[in-house]
């Protein structure tokens, strides 16, 4: 994974934005905490293999839990709107989007991706590729790749499909790799690794502290 | 440098973060084109005049300005911006600056090929390219930047006579190439831009009745 900081810092610069009227600290927190959920399968590798990038990281969960935030804040009895308000609609929404954006969608461009479709298909993908406009070939694009096998010539969709959670693993922290090696374990907690992560980094902290120092709008011009 | 289209999409993402109630149509544009304009010294290097990545990547223009602007909203008695775009006028010039600054050279600065950001007093290209991470074995790793002699020190791929930043106005090659998209976390922020831009749009509606309603 990209690290949890870089998560957390592309989680506030989106979160700044879309919390609109409702930013606050508590607003942030709440986002924050949501953004760093998917995290917990870190530990379920204890005892499931190759649960981590896998259990909570697919995006089966944003599409289910997206309908299911649709069907219950425009139902008429809405139960986090009666509670929580507009407010609490708003946040659910936010964390929602936080979640498939600036978590699910950064790992499934990281190292081996996510197991996209679990659990109707456990299979890995990894989105990485390229989009370019060259005079000699024109339009070009490597994400998704089209080819005739040359023995069958059935056609090949190359999605950056990969194993199985079984075969697949994701270094972490917790479990640095599949298989223990004996002698001391190397730990790595990754902070920021390459330059663009750092950059995420900086420029989520950027968001916050220029929000910090926005004036509001001055009253009379609203009534315009 | 990355692609063109990732800055603009870093500016729209800030945009949509610190617009605020000016977020519209024309002011989420005009920080996506803030954010494109320091590309532009790539076309301006065919001229003969500067290199690509550094006239318009130096940081010596963004603070310049920044200070213009600051004298205008801040200092002036009659805010030329203010008297004619109001408070919107001043939100979308400030959010402008940060797109130019941290998406369109920002980025750049943070990418294998580097910027050369302390034109013209300086041809020397740096980039902020490493990692930091905490090893149970190794302590603290970190390789953005280098300590010697009691100053620190940046990645450098070369001077503006040694290293040159590949376009499609100034290929290397006989193939022109534009590229759009280098690779998969680039296509993620990509497609949040496109995305946040209608959902901030839904959200500032809401936002706009609620404060009618008061």
């Amino acid at each position: 994974m990209p690290s949890s900081v870089v998560h957390v810092a592309f989680a506030c610069m989106l979160a700044v934005g879309l919390l609109g009227r409702f930013y606050d600290r508590r607003a942030l927190a709440i986002i924050v905490g949501i953004v760093l959920i998917p995290e917990l399968d870190t530990a379920l590798g204890w005892v499931m293999a190759g649960a981590h990038r896998t259990v909570l990281h697919n995006m089966v969960i944003p599409i289910v839990v997206g309908a299911v935030l649709y069907w219950e804040t425009t139902r008429e009895d809405s139960k986090i709107r009666s509670r929580w308000g507009v407010r609490g609609v708003r946040i659910a929404w936010v964390g929602l989007f936080v979640h498939t954006f600036a978590h699910i969608m950064l790992d499934w461009a990281h190292l081996s991706g996510i197991n996209f479709f679990w659990p109707l298909r456990d299979q890995f993908f990894n989105l990485d590729g390229e989009l370019a406009v060259s005079t000699t070939e024109g339009l070009v694009q490597t994400f998704v790749q089209l080819s005739a096998d040359p023995e069958t010539g059935q056609s090949v969709v190359d999605a950056g499909q990969g194993g199985t959670r079984a075969d697949t693993h994701v270094a972490n922290p917790a479990q640095p790799s599949a298989d223990p090696e004996p002698g001391p374990i190397d730990r790595r907690f990754p902070i920021a690794v390459r330059g663009w992560q750092l950059y995420l980094v900086v420029v989520g902290a950027f968001t916050l502290v220029a929000k910090r120092f926005q004036t509001p709008r001055p009253s009379e011009i609203e009534g315009e | 440098m990355p692609p063109t289209l990732v800055n603009v999409a870093v500016g729209i993402l800030l945009g949509v973060a610190l617009l605020g109630a000016a977020f519209d149509r024309r002011s989420i544009l005009v920080v996506g084109v803030a954010a494109a304009i320091p590309d532009l010294d790539a076309a301006i290097s065919l001229l003969g005049i500067g290199a690509t990545n550094a006239t318009l990547h130096s940081i010596f223009v963004p603070i310049a300005a920044g200070m213009l602007l600051y004298y205008d909203t801040e200092i002036r008695e009659n805010s030329w911006l203010k008297s004619n775009y109001g408070w919107y006028g001043a939100r979308v010039a400030w959010v402008a600056l940060a797109a130019y600054a941290l998406a369109g050279i920002g980025l750049d600065l943070f990418s294998n090929e580097g910027v050369v950001i302390l034109y013209p007093f300086s041809d020397r290209y740096y980039a902020v390219v490493g990692g930091f991470l905490l090893s149970t074995q190794e302590g603290v790793i970190q390789t953005y930047i280098s300590f010697g002699d009691g100053w620190f020190e940046l990645a450098t791929p070369g001077t503006i006579e040694t290293h040159h930043v590949e376009t499609w106005t100034a290929p290397a090659g006989e193939t022109r190439r534009l590229r759009l998209i280098d690779s998969g976390w680039q296509a993620v922020l990509v497609i949040t831009a496109v995305v946040s831009v209608p959902a901030k749009y839904l959200i500032e509606r809401q936002d706009r009745l609620a404060a009618g309603e008061r």
